[in-house]
């Protein structure tokens, strides 16, 4: 009996839109505001790849050992080196990271011993060309730069 | 003189584009008027080839590749695909990461149903439920992206254990979203349970019998929807789930209606299972003793876990080499999704699309 | 990492021993027919190998009296270098008795083995799928085409000799005027 009265007046329905109701104050709003509010992403987030430089001198971390490339399922990072006669490492001469191809699983980040390579919070990456999006070791150490709009 | 109007089949062809097939799914329809004759399902739109991926790849390398399988929820796959190579050489992860695995799982699965619950209401017309789903898993990626950096493939677990030791707010995240989720989750009930609109459109619908689901390999929600008390979880325990205290819901109706029932259900247990594993996370190493080049020797193995979806199973041969000789993913939603071309036979169009919302299909999963 | 050459590996199975390893032997092994060649087990899981034609019997028998009334998975596995070249694999299980089994075939590439979709309407789609990855013809399959990749798609890609990059060329050339590979 209770039942159908509840059916006939549609108290089932009422109910949840109650619930929709209650969810009608501004404080409630959850959308982000993006690209006005940069959204702040997690500590770990596994963004643009960078290969990091020493802050003191300007010299590349890398030591060139080819672990991020071997490591990468892809197989999207090139590294170039060089035996130095003087000092015997290896050098640096090129590094390319292909990021069209990049799934960002941060398996190159994990296999670098150095922590020359490394994933960071950046997230702006789009490019117009697909070339644009083979990163060289130039832009692996400077980091992106995104496009600012502007009014 | 015969007074009836010509009636003849029409063939009604549904996708690949369509917003309710949740993805890139085709259906034939054969229709006598919107009565269904019979459905043909046209699938692998998506095929990417995961398993000659994984054939050629390394066994860490292809750990990512699972993640995209079945994408909303990533961290049960790379739970199942890290089981099963650990099963392969012998390894087990060590207590600490065993809990987290499992906090991580539970948190996808909610996550997982939370997609599903929004998606399938909107598909019956009922768009608030979007919303609010999308609204609570937010939090849930949240605390993926402080934990591993990533939102949705997540690459969350290694062979062996864990890459990443848990973040210093990880448990004052997760407790705050279990206590709001709690009443989220009455929230949504009151949306929906009783909506009369929401009843007629599932009560009945798709009816799949215990047998039929037991034929047609169907897993998960849909199973215990029918009847049959099967839970991997409980049924073959893995990753420490034997120290849990929960329950496996189990109703009879068989019908869409059920199984819509069952994962809310299964999102209030898996909310008892989170707030027990934060109780009594052990501390110690995160990571077993694996070797950095894995050579796993010859052999095969067959791990399953319980997925969001159902059963998720990973066949693995080996032959001694850097590379799996075969990589066979058990996937549920395949299997879920063939039970389709049984269930909707019958069935107006309309309730097709109810249907095929509630077996919970992933197409990345199905097409692989 | 020594690239020596070595026999081919094998894998260290143990012998399976309980009572369903036992019934499968006395039911289908008698003096001069051996349909069960080896059961055997690895990291705990139990299998055993069949021969070809006694495949779908022995399948049958484990649904009908042993309640192994759940087809996981059914799939191959491709050894090109054997003269049986194919492997079928069925993984089984039972709720009744809560376990898992597998059940292997090796048979070459002209045999076409019996499907299973008699028994379990799982089949359906799985045998599908084999055939699709890998040209196996099942007997007295009711729908028996491809399912993933596209129908007029030549080859089968998990074949060993079919590389991940050397596909159907001339398919996606036509199809999306792109070269095949990376």
């Amino acid at each position: 009996m209770l039942e159908t009265l509840k059916r006939v007046f549609l108290l089932d329905l009422l109910d949840g839109l109650w619930v929709t109701f209650k969810t009608q104050r501004t404080s409630n709003i959850s959308t982000e505001q993006y690209p006005k509010d940069r959204p702040k992403v997690g500590e770990r987030y596994r963004g643009a790849p960078r290969l990091n430089i020493n802050p003191d001198n300007g010299e590349t971390l890398c030591i060139g050992c080819d672990l991020c490339a071997k490591a990468c399922p892809e197989n999207l990072i090139v590294v170039g080196t060089e035996r130095n006669k003087e000092t015997r490492r290896l050098d640096l001469t090129y590094f390319t990271y292909d990021l069209s191809r990049c799934m960002f699983c941060g398996l190159c980040e994990d296999a670098c011993p150095v922590d020359a390579l490394e994933l960071t919070q950046d997230f702006e990456m789009a490019s117009y060309t697909r070339e644009g999006l083979i990163w060289d070791r130039q832009m692996l150490e400077e980091g992106p730069r995104p496009t600012r709009y502007t009014r | 003189m015969t007074n009836h109007l010509e009636t003849s089949e029409m063939l009604l062809n549904m996708g690949p584009q369509h917003p309710s097939t949740h993805g890139v799914l085709r259906l034939v329809l054969k229709l006598d008027g919107e009565r269904v004759k019979a459905v043909e399902c046209v699938i692998g739109y998506l095929h990417r080839g995961v398993e000659k991926i994984g054939e050629n790849r390394t066994y860490m390398q292809f750990a990512p590749y699972v993640d995209r399988m079945d994408y909303i929820s990533a961290v049960s796959n790379g739970l199942g695909y890290c089981l099963a190579v650990e099963q392969l050489i012998g390894a087990e992860a060590p207590p600490r990461a065993q809990i987290v695995r499992v906090l991580f799982a539970e948190l996808n699965r909610i996550a997982s149903h939370l997609l599903w619950l929004g998606t399938s209401a909107l598909d019956l017309g009922a768009m608030t439920a979007l919303f609010y789903t999308m609204r609570e898993r937010e939090e849930v990626l949240k605390i993926f992206e402080n934990y591993c950096g990533a939102r949705l493939t997540t690459h969350a677990f290694r062979i062996g254990g864990l890459q990443y030791e848990l973040h210093d707010t990880f448990e004052a995240e997760t407790r705050a979203f279990s206590e709001m989720f709690k009443k989220r989750l009455d929230e949504y009930e009151k949306l929906l349970t009783k909506n009369p609109i929401w009843v007629e459109r599932l009560k009945g619908v798709g009816i799949l019998t215990a047998e039929e689901c037991k034929s047609y390999a169907v897993s998960g929600p849909m199973l215990r929807a029918a009847g049959v008390n099967w839970d991997l979880r409980k049924a073959q325990p893995y990753s420490g789930y034997e120290q849990f205290d929960f329950e496996i819901p189990v109703l009879h109706g068989a019908d869409s209606y059920d199984r819509y029932r069952i994962r809310i259900e299964e999102m209030r247990q898996s909310l008892r299972i989170i707030d027990q594993a934060l109780e009594r996370i052990p501390s110690g190493a995160i990571m077993a003793k694996v070797p950095k080049v894995l050579k796993p020797a010859p052999g095969e193995v067959y791990v399953s876990i319980e997925a969001p979806k159902g059963e998720l199973g990973y066949y693995i041969v080996s032959d001694g080499s850097l590379h799996p000789y075969r990589l066979r993913v058990r996937p549920p939603s395949f299997v879920n999704l063939a039970s389709l071309e049984k269930m909707a036979v019958g069935a107006l169009v309309a309730d097709v699309v109810a249907i095929i919302g509630t077996i919970d299909i992933v197409l990345g999963e199905v097409d692989r | 990492m020594s690239q020596d050459a070595k026999p081919a590996p094998v894998m260290a199975t143990e012998a399976w021993e309980d009572g369903l390893s036992d019934l499968l032997h006395s039911t289908f092994n008698t003096a001069d027919t051996t349909a069960i060649l080896k059961r055997e087990t690895f990291r705990g899981q139990a299998f055993a190998t069949t021969a070809a034609d006694a495949f779908h019997p022995v399948i049958a028998w484990l649904r009908d009296t042993q309640n192994f009334d759940y087809l996981v998975d059914l799939t191959a596995v491709d050894h090109p270098s054997d003269p049986l070249c194919f492997e079928l694999v069925a993984i089984l299980y039972s709720f009744a008795s809560n376990r898992r089994i597998r059940i292997k075939t090796f048979f070459d590439a002209e045999s076409k083995p019996a499907s299973l979709t008699n028994l379990y309407e799982a089949a359906n789609w799985l045998e599908r799928e084999v055939f699709d990855m890998f040209g196996i013809q099942f007997e007295g399959h009711p729908n028996l085409k491809r399912i993933l990749m596209p129908d007029d798609w030549q080859g089968h890609p998990l074949l060993k000799e079919r590389s991940i990059v050397d596909m159907d060329q001339d398919w996606v050339q036509k199809h999306l005027g792109i070269e095949s590979g990376q």
